[in-house]
């Protein structure tokens, strides 16, 4: 067990371009996410038309794993001509916009599930009362059950950042090489099996954690209201 | 009729899934047992520990911890029976890698969780067993354990499919699971939506059953549970 | 010398030596005229004084009903006799026995003494039948026949063995805290406690639970019961003692508490409970 800081050193440039790939991908995944996730997690709570295809598409994008969709997005969808001899070709033949796609699917589908679970929280009367006042259902959605919402599902999130976070260790399967698959090219060329994987653990520890603080601070300010005021 | 051929291939492919899904979730669930008792009274010297261990294992991508144990285990264990004087080469298989890497990943989660469920036993249940004065070691498996189980079923239900769902990542160290089967079939058939197609359909499949008959577990363990509203 | 005799006796037939030294402390606390006392007994949550100077007796078959507003202690003060709340300083002592931190005082007093809690905590996952005979097989080893038959007597004492293969959260609130006196009889206990048992229920609930309390009270049994019911206190009581801020204001047997209570808060305390 031996940890070789001088390679680790110089493996940092190496490992930090392919964190910043990753994040190319998890970020856009991250916003996509969410903005088809409240607009699916809308069409469930209020039994809109499409409820039925909703959930089917959240149990199906949740109980496949994502490098399975993966997979069958970059290697599956080329099988068919349809994909590979038309326009489609130039977005299917691009490891980026496979990765961009299947991460999206299955990441929407989670995301559904946590904004339809704090939207299920918000206490109805609220709505009730709003509605009473005068409010337009879109006013009443924006500006008090979605940021209500939010307050609640803050936990879930963050866990599901992090669970996205660390599935995008699947992207190397489709030659993107992200930081896992950076640090096992390493491996390859010098045979440490320690310094390059601990090198890489820590910078997504480092993630991790900044992704942790964030939400910690975004939480405090946002329920700064909740914290009871003790008067003497 | 090759497509029923690799079919069978996947389908061996897809019980070394679940052996390991298995092994390592069982594993899981013992490592998280223990540490949550241990970790129930704070600022213990275990509680230190697990505090660095959980951070480290939930920080980090499972496959990631699969790829250290598969590529440097035989080192770890080599420097380790170096301490004892036989020093023993055993090189990791992806199948102990595999399950060593989910279990103790996954024994954090699942430390937490029963932590969090152990918490939330209403304290009068212990009150009455003491008061009751029946011993600790017949109270805690007879009235505590139960109620633990409740509370933690649906959590441990989730911890269990995104461990099977795990296993297919896993697959990328090399274990010959059902994704190793599935691309292999692709490559040789050309073919490779349909096998991907049919390897979902393993996922989607236990999934179901898992949902299945963790309802029937939950209904066996919610008898006599609070009716909300009720009271 | 039959004293020792005995307790030479006892302590022979045990197999287990820490089992035999408790088992002799049981058998040894004959039911003595003081069933309960507390001399200076202190309680500190942190640095709030929860318990001030509280000196107490509860004589055997006495009926104490302990009152005062929320927070007065009541609760804390019935908790310390059954070591659920740990004393800071003072005695406590039931049925002769001393309370203190040793464990094996601690099991002594708990044989002497049964609880009824507020919020009943009955076992959810057992049935009305199998909470009662839980303690009996687990903690004196009782054969299972035996043991539900005695269980089966106690549940008829309190009207409820139409019950008692169903599971406490299909009764009501006052079917639940019935059971849970049942549940409490079962070890035959000496003394009980009740830490507020009726505050939990609904008001028709309520009559049911006090009536099989007064049952209990013409049995015999010393009982020490934490309740804002006056009514139960005027028809049942032999004394009453008020709490408030953690001491014990006033003690008085019952008709000289409700009918001249000394001290000006008491007086205000009565005044805005009866009308």
């Amino acid at each position: 067990m031996y940890f070789d800081p001088v390679l680790a050193w110089n493996s940092l440039p190496l490992l930090l371009t392919a964190t910043a790939r990753t994040l190319s991908v998890l970020i856009p995944v991250l916003m996509l996410g969410a903005v088809i996730a409240v607009y699916l997690a809308v069409i469930r709570v209020e039994n809109r038309r499409g409820s039925g295809f909703v959930a089917a598409y959240v149990n199906f994008f949740r109980g496949v794993p994502s490098l399975v969709v993966l997979y069958m997005i970059y290697s599956g969808l080329p099988q068919f001509s349809l994909v590979r001899d038309t326009w489609l070709w130039t977005i299917f033949s691009q490891a980026y916009l496979c990765a961009l796609m299947g991460l999206t699917l299955t990441h929407s589908a989670y995301m559904t599930e946590i904004v339809r679970g704090g939207l299920a929280v918000v206490p109805k009367g609220l709505t009730e009362a709003s509605a009473v006042l005068g409010l337009t259902e879109r006013q009443t959605f924006f500006r008090l059950r979605l940021p209500m919402a939010i307050r609640y599902a803050l936990r879930a999130y963050q866990n599901e950042i992090l669970i996205m976070i660390k599935s995008t260790a699947a992207l190397s399967a489709i030659t993107i090489v992200d930081l896992t698959a950076a640090a096992n090219s390493i491996f390859d060329y010098t045979y440490d099996p320690f310094t390059p994987l601990l090198t890489a653990a820590a910078i997504y520890w480092c993630l991790t954690n900044i992704v942790r603080f964030f939400f910690s601070t975004v939480d405090q300010t946002l329920n700064r209201h909740l914290i009871a005021q003790t008067y003497s | 009729m090759q497509i029923l051929g690799f079919t069978q291939q996947m389908l061996t492919g897809a019980m070394v899934s679940l052996q390991v899904a298995v092994c390592a979730f069982i594993m899981a669930l013992t490592i998280g047992a223990v540490a949550a008792v241990l970790t129930l009274r704070q600022k213990t010297v275990f509680g230190a520990f697990w505090i660095v261990y959980a951070s480290v294992f939930t920080g980090v991508p499972s496959l990631l911890v699969a790829f250290f144990f598969y590529y440097a285990g035989a080192d770890i264990i080599a420097s380790v029976t170096r301490l004892s004087g036989a020093e023993k080469h055993v090189d990791l298989t992806p199948f102990i890698a595999a399950i060593l890497a989910l279990g103790m990943v996954y024994g954090a989660y699942i430390a937490d969780l029963l932590r969090a469920a152990i918490r939330n036993v209403p304290k009068g249940q212990f009150e009455a067993a003491a008061v009751l004065q029946v011993k600790k070691r017949f109270f805690v498996p007879l009235i505590i354990v139960p109620q633990v189980i409740r509370i933690a079923l649906p959590a441990l239900t989730n911890m269990w499919i995104v461990v099977l769902k795990d296993t297919a990542l896993i697959s990328l160290i090399g274990l010959k699971e059902i994704m190793a089967y599935a691309k292999l079939a692709s490559g040789v058939t050309k073919e490779p939506f349909v096998f991907y197609l049919i390897a979902s359909l393993f996922f989607l499949l236990m999934t179901s059953l898992t949902y299945y008959v963790s309802k029937n577990m939950q209904a066996w363990s919610d008898r006599g549970a609070a009716v909300y509203g009720k009271d | 010398m039959q004293h020792i005799k005995s307790r030479e006796f006892s302590m022979q037939r045990s197999t287990d030596e820490h089992e035999g030294a408790a088992a002799a402390l049981h058998r040894n606390a004959t039911a003595q005229p003081v069933a309960i006392g507390m001399r200076d007994v202190n309680k500190y949550y942190g640095s709030f004084h929860a318990l001030k100077n509280i000196t107490l007796r509860v004589m055997s078959g006495d009926i104490v009903v302990l009152c005062g507003p929320s927070g007065s202690g009541k609760s804390t003060l019935i908790r310390t006799i059954n070591h659920l709340e740990k004393h800071n300083s003072g005695t406590i002592t039931v049925n002769g026995i001393e309370l203190t931190r040793n464990s094996r005082t601690i099991q002594a007093v708990r044989a002497q003494t049964g609880m009824v809690f507020q919020s009943f905590n009955l076992f959810p996952h057992l049935t009305v039948l199998q909470n009662c005979t839980f303690a009996l097989r687990l903690a004196q080893k009782m054969p299972k026949d035996q043991a539900n038959d005695l269980a089966m007597a106690k549940l008829a004492e309190v009207n409820i063995t139409a019950q008692a293969s169903k599971y406490p959260t299909a009764l009501s609130g006052g079917q639940q805290q019935r059971v849970a006196i049942a549940r409490a009889l079962c070890l035959k206990p000496p003394i009980l406690l009740f830490d507020e048992p009726t505050s939990a229920l609904d008001p028709e609930s309520v009559g049911s639970v006090l009536r099989i309390m007064e049952q209990l009270a013409e049995t015999g049994i010393t009982m020490v019961c934490v309740t804002h019911e006056l009514g139960f206190a005027r028809n049942v009581a032999d004394h009453c003692v008020f709490m408030e801020n953690g001491e014990v204001v006033e003690q008085a047997p019952k008709d000289r508490f409700f009918g001249s209570p000394e001290s000006a808060r008491l007086q205000r305390f009565l005044a805005k409970i009866i009308h």
